[in-house]
């Protein structure tokens, strides 16, 4: 019992001499530093902290009808470095700094050499820094690399590797159709980037980030601590065909600079639906590059101007529609000469001088101005029975009938809506001039875009529909929501008006004293109608305008089952003629020729008789991208044999079927690409860097570098024949 | 009969202690369980909810362990002690040469066929503390007699904590220190106590400068680096003082369950610095709770003393409580920067695998002896 006694009193000495004052020291830390000292780790609390911040979701693409992308993010990589990451250790760092410092100054950043760059990390770790910036737009694959370095590889706790994931948005197709593609930059919203900006950009997601400085506001991310994965953007298929968007771009472009005009656009549409095929803006500006025509504002949409005589299309609509005149009736004309309230008026095509009067066709197609004004003051100048004592009320609402008076309503920001002056309405500044120049295609306003739509309803048998530019969003391939075609108005005029304005419309090039009469083709047949409006001529102090014109042509093709509408404007031409004939229906012609010419559609079907005779001749000869030529050649049912590895390949005849050869291609010097099809063609000499430009179509004829010169950046010109 | 009165049945022994052993379990799965609540963990697809389910599972198997050895008798423990010391030298000695290096330390080695990696350390400490106390109450009666007591126990004293100290100084010295608590309860001769001690310090040194031949197998540069981090750093180090944000955050009553904001910084919340999340989320009553838990289990403990008749379990029972409230203590103190960094666990809290096991045996053993004596009264 003793024994027991003793050793229970050593148990109580254990207790109250170590256990317990243990036990008290430990109680009172706890509570002198979550109290009495709380205050200042609390505060050095805040100073470090973590917080969950956004992370940008990945903005979805913008693409053409047939996929190519028009603006697209690719991503990049910030890398910083954290010298005093959390769980760097001393060893760590010590013994991989020489080789991190090697790997750097050799891969990364050559201002460095190796010893510098220890050098410079040393002090940033001694500094404390904990973000310093090592590969600013670092790629994938370069960051792939970086975080294989020594040091980097232990990760971003052990190893202070520190990449952040931002994006850039490109244009591989540059200029083509840039502006209505768009942007969203510094809160402003523009084009389809704009318009579409909460379905492209997706949800943020959120990540823990780490705040080390809180004077600069620095934060890092914290590894693994994404709080919400962000979502991406969904896709955006537009209606946009990158061919026919490419011809318009290049067609205007050219005119532009022929002429130089202050601004063009050109518009492309697809009659049955209203979806824009093609859609470019021009603009003269002074850049720091030196001046030159840029996709700078979208005039298609934005721009309404004064539209002249593409609107006496709707002049005469309405007197058809209220069957004031028909086609045959001969109407004076007054050698070209008149006057309405002492304001002369003339006509602009010198033809008139000589003509007293002349039919409907012949006023329309010659685009006389005093015919037409002198027709609508005669049936809505005065109210008359005919007129329901309307008078120019009934006119007006002859235009609303067409919907003239209201906007497209196409899905981008920034439409300007159409100016109609109400009849007799003082507040619209409505004067008795306003009637006779209105049949002409002034004292009103109009968009490009809303004088194609027009135009394009009545090659549609009058069915007016709603142009629009996109047709599908998409999540990766996937078919998230369809844009179908929207009717706005079944029938903007009787089937009787649409037709013979058809009729018209195809005066306008067919008749000999068409305005347009000089760009028809025996290809196909087209209808349209020019327009050469005046601007600036209000400011007229005297005789002479300091206002120029404003050339354009608005038609489709073909005439007789129109597929597209297009209407080319060009504002401000300073050389080199102004008539819309001259200036802008090149431009019309340019473009309708492509559709024509590319659309398989429109070609007559060849005879399945002359396929069978056709296909006794094959190919020799031939150089092909290897799948296409495979894929054309099994679509026609030929034999091949050989496989060549190559990209390329080059074919040659050996009785009934075709032998494969090997085709490579040189990676220094200029390929000859003689025979090949424009897009390859293309593909090769782009790769290498080279500059192309095209003349003619068909295969490569010709090449202006002769093959086997080194590259150099050179500018090579293709003929095509 | 009901689950309960089933359950309370099965459990005889000190209650008080089966609540100890509940409550810390309880206060383990919370501080797991808290950090996979909240977002900021959602990340790899529920790889939290593996983590909490792992670790709940642990805890559930160390229950069990606990159950399994307070079914044994504790006698048996003595007869095993002398095969389960010889047995650990080997093992150590294998631990330090070709052991597992987890974290730049050989602390683990790999069970044969099943392939998972154990703690050697952990299961010399239970064989040396039973073995001591096995010898302590078998010599009770010549006691202060040098060769045939104090011999027969220093010898494995030295020799394991020495083998332990190369990797893990921390747990060597804690093993080594709850020896000469053992013997001084045990009434071993305070010279020798002072021998031992110095024995201890002898074989430091040696350990030392073999460290200074071979920093591969001995860890100096660690211990001077982290005394000087406690000795030069008033404020403490990076980690020390996110530990000291996260209490100071807490307050008095804490930031609630699952709103930890230091978890974030601290390298190892759920190991080394629990103490500190405890204390943020919990507040110092959070704290005090886990402080007043170990205290409690030393004054049952005590009170499982006076009533024991036997000097083994006694001697036992002390030995094992020694070791976990030192620990404790130890890892409550790093957090409250009264120590050096040490990297030793709060038992049965933090998570960390095989640890829990052992300590769940610990708390078996201390069960079984209770059973015992409460069966005698």
């Amino acid at each position: 019992m003793q024994v027991k006694n003793e050793v229970l009193s050593r148990v109580y000495v254990l207790l109250f001499g170590v256990i317990l004052p243990m036990a008290a020291v430990l109680f009172y830390r706890t509570v002198d530093i979550a109290v009495i000292q709380g205050e200042k780790w609390r505060e050095r609390g805040k100073d470090l902290y973590i917080a969950p911040r956004p992370v940008e979701a990945e903005r979805g693409n913008i693409m053409a009808r047939d996929g190519s992308l028009l603006a697209t993010s690719i991503p990049y990589f910030d890398i910083y470095m954290d010298p005093n990451s959390t769980g760097m250790s001393e060893a760590d760092f010590l013994k991989n700094l020489d080789t991190l410092s090697h790997c750097i100054a050799t891969y990364v950043d050559n201002n460095f050499t190796p010893g510098g760059f220890r050098e410079f990390i040393l002090q940033k770790r001694v500094e404390g820094a904990r973000y310093v910036p090592i590969k600013r737009k670092a790629t994938y694959l370069q960051k792939k690399q970086i975080e294989e370095f020594p040091l980097f590889n232990l990760g971003q706790m052990r190893g202070g590797f520190i990449a952040r994931k931002l994006s850039e948005r490109v244009r591989p197709f540059g200029l083509l159709a840039l502006r209505t593609v768009g942007y969203v930059r510094d809160g402003r919203k523009i084009g389809l980037e704009g318009s579409f900006d909460e379905i492209l950009g997706g949800q943020p997601g959120q990540q823990f980030m780490l705040r080390v400085d809180p004077q600069q506001d620095i934060w890092i991310p914290t590894e693994d601590l994404l709080e919400i994965e962000p979502e991406s953007g969904s896709d955006i298929v537009t209606t946009i065909d990158i061919n026919i968007q490419d011809v318009t771009e290049r067609a205007l472009m050219r005119a532009l600079n022929a002429h130089g005009a202050d601004w063009g656009t050109a518009i492309v549409m697809e009659v049955k639906t209203g979806a824009i095929a093609a859609i470019a803006n021009l603009r003269r500006l002074d850049t720091e590059g030196g001046p030159g025509y840029y996709e700078a504002y979208n005039d298609a949409i934005a721009s309404a101007t004064e539209p002249g005589s593409t609107f006496k299309l709707a002049t005469m609509m309405a007197l058809m529609e209220d069957g004031f005149v028909q086609l045959e009736d001969t109407i004076p004309i007054f050698k070209g000469r008149t006057e309405f309230y002492k304001l002369p008026l003339e006509d602009s095509n010198p033809l008139s001088f000589k003509i007293d009067s002349t039919s409907i066709r012949n006023v329309f197609a010659m685009s006389s101005n005093v015919g037409m004004a002198t027709l609508i003051d005669r049936h809505y100048g005065t109210k008359t029975i005919r007129n329901k004592n309307k008078g120019p009320e009934f006119f007006i609402d002859k235009l609303k009938q067409f919907n003239l008076h209201l906007p497209s309503n196409i899905e981008i920001e920034g439409e300007a809506p159409p100016f109609i002056k109400e009849a007799n309405s003082r507040e619209d500044g409505w004067s008795g001039t306003t009637l006779p120049w209105m049949a002409m295609g002034y004292e009103l306003l109009l968009t490009p875009l809303q004088i194609l739509n027009f135009f394009n309803a009545v090659a549609n048998d009058g069915k007016m529909m709603k142009p629009y530019l996109v047709q599908e969003i998409q999540q990766l391939g996937e078919t998230q929501r369809v844009f179908k075609p929207t009717v706005v108005k079944r029938n903007i005029a009787s089937a009787q008006t649409i037709d013979r304005a058809r009729e018209l419309l195809l005066e306008v090039v067919e008749n000999e004293w068409g305005t347009a009469n000089k760009l028809r083709t025996s290809a196909y047949k087209f209808a349209g109608k020019t327009g050469t409006s005046q601007i600036n001529y209000q400011r007229t102090t005297n005789k002479n305008r300091v206002g120029g014109y404003q050339a354009s042509f608005a038609g489709y093709f073909p005439a007789d089952a129109p597929k597209y509408s297009c209407i080319v404007v060009i504002n401000n031409p300073r050389q080199r003629g102004f008539y819309g004939a001259e200036v802008a229906g090149p431009v019309f012609r340019e473009i309708a020729d492509f559709c024509m010419k590319s659309r398989l559609e429109f070609r007559p079907l060849l005879d399945t008789l002359t396929i069978a005779s056709a296909s006794v001749k094959l190919p020799d000869g031939v150089i092909g991208e290897q799948t296409d030529v495979r894929k054309i050649l099994k679509q026609l049912d030929v034999k091949t044999y050989g496989n060549p590895g190559t990209e390329f390949l080059v074919t040659e005849v050996r009785n009934d079927s075709l032998l494969l050869e090997r085709r490579s291609v040189p990676g220094d010097v200029v390929p000859s690409v003689v025979g090949m099809g424009l897009r390859d063609a293309l593909f090769i000499l782009e790769n290498r860097g080279l500059r192309v430009e095209v003349e003619g179509s068909g295969k490569v004829v010709l090449q202006s570098v002769k093959a086997g010169t080194p590259v150099r950046g050179q500018t090579v010109r293709l003929t095509l024949g | 009969m009901s689950l309960g009165a089933r359950i309370s049945a099965e459990l005889r022994g000190d209650r008080a202690i089966w609540a100890i052993v509940l409550i810390l379990s309880l206060f383990s799965v919370l501080a797991v369980y808290s950090s996979t609540g909240t977002l900021a963990y959602r990340v790899n697809g529920g790889n939290t909810e593996s983590y909490l389910f792992k670790h709940a599972l642990i805890i559930v198997g160390g229950l069990l362990f606990t159950y399994m050895s307070y079914l044994l008798h504790y006698m048996r423990f003595n007869r095993w002690a002398p095969y389960l010391v010889l047995f650990s030298i080997p093992m150590l000695t294998y631990t330090v040469f070709f052991g597992a290096d987890i974290n730049d330390a050989r602390r683990w080695i790999e069970v044969p066929f099943i392939g998972i990696t154990f703690q050697t350390s952990d299961f010399a400490k239970l064989a040396l503390i039973t073995y001591i106390a096995r010898m302590i109450s078998a010599r009770q009666d010549y006691i202060k007699d040098f060769n045939s007591t104090f011999v027969p126990i220093i010898v494995p004293v030295l020799l394991i904590c020495g083998l332990i100290a190369p990797a893990d100084l921390s747990t060597a010295i804690l093993l080594f220190i709850t020896s000469l608590i053992m013997m001084f309860i045990g009434r071993v001769d305070t010279r020798y106590i002072l021998l031992l001690l110095f024995l201890g310090v002898v074989v430091f040194s040696f350990l030392v400068t073999i460290g200074r031949f071979f920093p591969d197998f001995v860890r100096v540069d660690t211990w001077t680096s982290r005394v000087s981090d406690f000795v030069e750093s008033p404020e403490g180090g990076y980690q020390i003082q996110q530990a000291k944000i996260a209490i100071a955050n807490g307050n008095i009553f804490g930031l609630g369950p699952g709103n930890s904001i230091q978890r974030n910084f601290l390298p190892s919340p759920y190991a080394d610095f629990i103490y500190a999340i405890i204390c943020e989320e919990y507040g110092i009553f959070g704290g005090f709770a886990i402080i007043l838990l170990y205290l409690f289990l030393f004054f049952r403990v005590t009170r499982l003393i006076t009533k024991s008749p036997k000097a083994f379990g006694a001697m036992l029972v002390m030995g094992l409580s020694v070791s976990l409230i030192l620990q404790a203590f130890t890892n409550i103190a790093v957090s409250l920067h009264l120590v050096p960094v040490t990297g030793i666990t709060l038992p049965l809290v933090s998570m960390g695998g095989t640890s829990v096991l052992f300590t769940c045996i610990s708390f078996g053993m201390i069960l079984s002896v209770s059973k015992y004596i409460e069966s005698l009264e």
